[in-house]
């Protein structure tokens, strides 16, 4: 009997052993079965098939899927702010879309929350966005002849697609960064080839960036941002599920519910709203009077800044309420330094350092502090 | 037969019988076997007869109706509160749930499940699948069930299966009495789903069914797990408290933002992930997460609630 | 062995009656914590018979009991009942263990009904009757309808029992059967059990009360501290007890020496009478014998040793009559 007790109680522990590799199947199975090995190709050779799947003139072939994108940067704490659709949330914690793309002009992005959900539906000159939680749809005009994402200073969910990402990342490509592929990567179940990016540059922050590359169709599936001695990435977007067949053509027509409210806005010439065109205005200023110090992984940007204007402008209204409070927490984290430079306040997060010196500047790289207060040094 | 010309000797044998001679007369070989003395078939009956029995005690039990009637309480309060609100209040006042609410009378059957899948459906399941075995220990009833021979494994089934009947009837209640007081008070017609697409009264009906499903498996889950502690104690309100405690420890811990990673391994993180039925497309994936987290559960903790029970020694 | 018939209405006693009804072999109980219930049990309780099963309070006849009807699982040693695995034999044995245990909201007979739907074995289209049959024969008819809140103690204890009665038994197992009734039930219990062991079913009663073993029983097994201290007839563990020739005579030393010459052993003489073990010498010629020799006898009896004196000399402890 009391041996088999023992047997007993092996059932449970079985279970759990049952359970625990099916929550561990996936990296195992890909570890273990893994490895789906792709044809060879150099870094050149997969660039230029990056570059055409995701140029403009070839086009990205119809998908659907799930993105993830996560970000731990080290920051510090960040008080919750506006909601989980806050572009301010993206900072930090783990957020997830749903992409459909129909072909040039026609997507959806669609970010659930509880009970909630927000979408953008894009199908040629026609954009809609809705957000469930104000029951509201805002029809978007875009100004003839301006493209779709550029002109909204305000992150958009369409900025964080795998596309968008690598396209970025690619442009990096230049002499400060070492390339090699990585060719039996797995990403969403789908093999993929892996562009690492190692920056050449000691001074970097950035360990390296992987850009996992679909291995049939070249479509950016996965971008990580790993900072210098950390092994998960600091910053990762990526799809988690991803199908290469045309959506349902009913994911790209929108008409606003009855009972909902109808706003319209247009894009490129008055901007998102009054708020959005005001921020606008004040980022073109701010690119106006950037300098940069530095080159490739480096480059560090320095920004005529006063800690008294962003307070000034943190007191209006309840949105920026939220800004005020996050710029609290920041600051008291900063620590004081000092150099032959001058002096003034580090924050140094895993992968970004921004220095706010005394005499009104204000330095972000994504360099060691070293490398930063160097800079400061060059007036 | 030489054994039983012994023992009549020992009967005759006048005088004490030492416990040291009786240990070297009586029988050593071991008891006999004889085959399947009930066929296959009437033990299935039998089963269904006993599950029959749990059913009708636990759905005559006034304490459980009073559960259920709880439960079919809420949406009727929530119902009659949107009611006066939307009538009341200006349209820029309201969130764009309660506008759902006031707009479509299935609504109200998602806004309540939002709201008691969160704490009291929980409770009133958690009580009679805590009560399940535990109860029936402490009123001593145990001890005649399993020498009546209800068998270990069998009534750990049935009683199991009771708790995930009651399960579901408690998620019945619910959606009846929200489409009940949402038809009664709400305009009919087609639904807006949170995507913002609108779909037909039938298709909405048929996703509340499917709603219904899902969180029921989810309730059923959270049973195996008071079913499991039932094993564990012979007081059906430490059982009870048990599984309340487990639960709203889940709900701080998810709460936290810090603990976000640990979150798919609780339950009630599950619970809410009916939502997708509203989205459109069904986000099928988020359905099937939820479900495969709730057959792990019902796997571990029935288990363990096996492995208890199987071997327990009933001393109540 | 021959294969049990199950069908409802079957005679019970076609099974043969060799062998015994419980067997069990170093049965040993060691609870959580080291403390012994039951020490090397081995225990045999004939097919048939009346088996009383005595000790006090505490001396682990209760885990004896849920150890045969597999609720206690032992630490050591084995048992058999019926001669069959405990899954194939609970079918064939009533219980009662440690008093009623009913569900309060329910009726009487919807108790039963509750009991008789977990035996596996039993049949749904005659529970009904069986029910009727099992109030009936505890006289529980009246009650039947009657939420088991409201039943008196004895009612409970009977209810117990007829949920003893549901099927066909073999082996009734009844713990202090008699707990909580009056004299009036008490007598009916008895009643009752002599009616069962008539059919041919063995009853194995436990019991603290020694008069309840002594009318009811044909075999008994005395406990003590968790090990079997005696066990047989009522007749052979009363026999291991002399019976005594009491004289009741003013000529205390004439009476003596006359008991002395006839052979009788132990002979005590006291004050204003003499005892002696009777032996095998017949009462009424001792009479004559002390006649013949001019004692003056006021009085001549034999005592014979009841269970308790048998009890009492086993254990060198008395009888917790009042339980």
């Amino acid at each position: 009997m009391r041996r088999g007790t023992f047997v007993r109680w092996g059932v449970p522990i079985a279970a759990a052993a049952v359970i625990g590799a099916a929550i561990g199947a996936g990296p195992v199975i890909a570890a273990v079965s893994g490895d789906p090995v792709l044809p060879e190709r150099s870094a050149e050779q997969l660039l230029a098939d990056a570059a055409a799947a995701t140029s403009k003139q070839q086009g990205i072939a119809p998908m659907s899927g799930t993105v993830q994108q996560t970000a731990s940067l080290g920051l510090p704490a960040l008080p919750q702010t506006g909601g989980q659709t806050s572009p301010l949330s993206l900072l930090s914690g783990s957020h997830e879309v749903k992409v459909w793309y129909g072909g040039d002009q026609k997507f959806r992005v669609a970010m659930p929350t509880q009970l909630n959900e927000t979408n953008l539906i894009v199908n040629g000159d026609q954009a809609w966005y809705w957000d469930s939680a104000t029951n509201t749809a805002t029809k978007l005009t875009i100004k003839e002849g301006s493209e779709q994402k550029h002109t909204t200073p305000v992150p958009q969910p369409t900025d964080l697609t795998p596309p968008q990402a690598a396209q970025r990342m690619l442009e990096g490509v230049d002499e400060h960064t070492s390339v090699r592929v990585i060719n039996n990567a797995e990403v969403a179940g789908r093999p993929a080839y892996q562009l690492v990016l190692t920056p050449k540059d000691e001074g970097s922050l950035v360990q390296e960036v992987r850009i996992a590359l679909d291995g049939e169709t070249y479509v950016p599936l996965q971008v990580q941002l790993f900072a210098k001695g950390s092994a998960e990435p600091a910053y990762q977007v990526g799809f988690t599920q991803v199908t290469f067949t045309p959506p349902a053509a009913e994911n790209f027509t929108f008409t606003p519910p009855a009972g909902a409210k109808v706003e319209e806005a247009t894009l490129g010439e008055e901007g998102f709203g009054k708020k959005a065109e005001e921020r606008a205005e004040h980022a073109a200023d701010v690119a106006g009077q950037v300098k940069w110090v530095g080159e490739g992984w480096s480059r560090v940007a320095v920004v005529p800044f006063k800690l008294s204007d962003l307070q000034a402008q943190a007191g209006q209204g309840a949105d920026e309420a939220n800004g005020a409070a996050m710029l609290d927490t920041v600051l008291k984290s900063a620590t004081p330094v000092s150099g032959t430079w001058g002096s003034g306040k580090l924050i140094k997060t895993k992968l970004v350092t921004a220095l706010l010196t005394d005499d009104g500047r204000l330095l972000v790289g994504a360099v060691t502090p070293e490398e930063l207060t160097k800079a400061a040094g060059v007036k | 037969m030489s054994t039983a010309d012994t023992q009549t000797g020992i009967r005759r044998t006048p005088g004490l019988v030492p416990v040291a001679e009786t240990m070297r007369t009586t029988e050593r070989h071991p008891p006999e076997e004889i085959s399947a003395p009930v066929p296959p078939a009437r033990r299935t009956w039998a089963f269904w007869r006993l599950l029959g029995s749990e059913l009708g005690l636990t759905f005559r039990r006034p304490r459980n109706l009073a559960l259920l009637a709880v439960l079919a309480l809420v949406p009727i309060v929530l119902g009659i509160g949107l009611w006066i609100a939307a009538g009341s209040g200006g349209d820029d006042e309201m969130s764009g749930l309660i506008q759902d609410v006031a707009g479509n009378s299935l609504m109200l059957t998602f806004l309540s499940f939002s709201f008691l899948v969160l704490l009291l459906m929980p409770v009133v399941v958690s009580v009679v699948a805590g009560d399940s075995i535990a109860g029936e220990a402490g009123t001593g009833t145990l001890r005649y069930l399993l020498a009546a021979p209800a068998g270990r494994t069998r009534l750990l089934a049935v009683k199991y299966l009771n708790a995930v009947v009651f399960a579901y009837a408690a998620t019945a209640v619910v959606a009846l009495s929200a489409l009940l007081t949402g038809l009664i008070l709400f305009p009919g017609g087609s639904v807006t789903l949170l995507s913002g697409t609108t779909v037909s009264m039938a298709d909405g009906l048929l996703r509340i069914l499917v709603t219904v499903g899902y969180v029921g498996a989810g309730m059923a889950a959270l049973a195996a797990v008071a079913v499991a502690l039932s094993t564990f104690t012979e007081v059906s309100i430490g059982a009870i408290a048990g599984t309340m405690v487990f639960i709203i420890v889940c709900q701080v811990l998810r709460a936290i933002p810090d603990l976000a990673p640990i979150a798919p391994y609780l339950l009630p993180t599950w619970f809410t992930n009916f939502d997708a039925v509203l989205r459109s497309p069904i986000d099928t994936a988020a359905l099937r997460d939820g479900l495969l987290a709730f057959g792990a559960y019902i796997m571990l903790f029935g288990s363990i609630a096996w492995a208890r029970f199987s071997g327990k020694d009933i001393t109540s | 062995m021959t294969a049990i018939t199950l069908e409802a209405g079957a005679p019970f006693g076609a099974a043969p009656p060799s062998g015994d009804a419980i067997v069990t072999h170093g049965l040993t109980k060691r609870f959580r914590g080291g403390q012994i219930a039951v020490d090397a049990l081995d225990l045999a309780v004939p097919r048939g018979s009346v088996f009383g099963f005595l000790g006090p309070n505490g001396s682990g006849k209760t885990t004896t009991i849920r150890m045969l009807l597999g609720l206690v699982a032992p630490t050591a040693g084995t048992y058999s009942v019926l001669g069959l695995s405990a899954a194939h034999a609970l079918p064939l044995v009533g219980a009662l263990v440690e008093g009623p245990a009913f569900y309060p909201y329910l009726s009487g007979a919807a108790n039963l009904m509750r009991f008789d739907a977990a035996d596996p074995t039993a049949e749904r289209a005659t529970a009904k009757r069986r029910v009727a049959d099992a109030l009936e024969r505890v006289g529980l008819s009246a009650a039947a309808g009657k939420r088991y809140r409201n039943y008196s103690l004895g009612m409970r204890q009977r209810l117990a029992i007829a949920a003893a009665l549901l099927g066909p038994r073999e082996l009734l197992i009844l713990d202090e059967p008699t707990n909580g009734l009056d004299p009036q039930g008490t007598r009916e219990v008895r009643t009752l059990v002599k009616e069962i062991a008539a059919d041919g079913t063995t009853v194995f009663v436990s019991s603290h009360l020694l008069a309840e073993i002594e009318q009811m029983c044909t075999h008994a097994a005395i406990m003590r501290t968790g090990r079997l201290v005696a066990q047989g007839t009522i007749a052979s563990l009363s026999s291991g007890r002399v019976a005594l020739v009491k004289v009741e005579t003013p000529d205390v030393a004439d009476a003596a020496r006359t008991l002395g010459t006839l052979g009788l052993a132990d002979v005590r003489p006291g004050n204003g009478a003499v005892t002696a073990e009777l032996g095998g010498h017949a009462p009424e010629k001792i009479n004559a014998a002390l006649v013949g020799d001019g004692v003056a006898v006021r009085g001549l009896a034999v005592v014979r040793p009841s269970l308790e004196d048998v009890f009492v000399g086993l254990t060198g402890e008395g009888f917790d009559v009042d339980g």
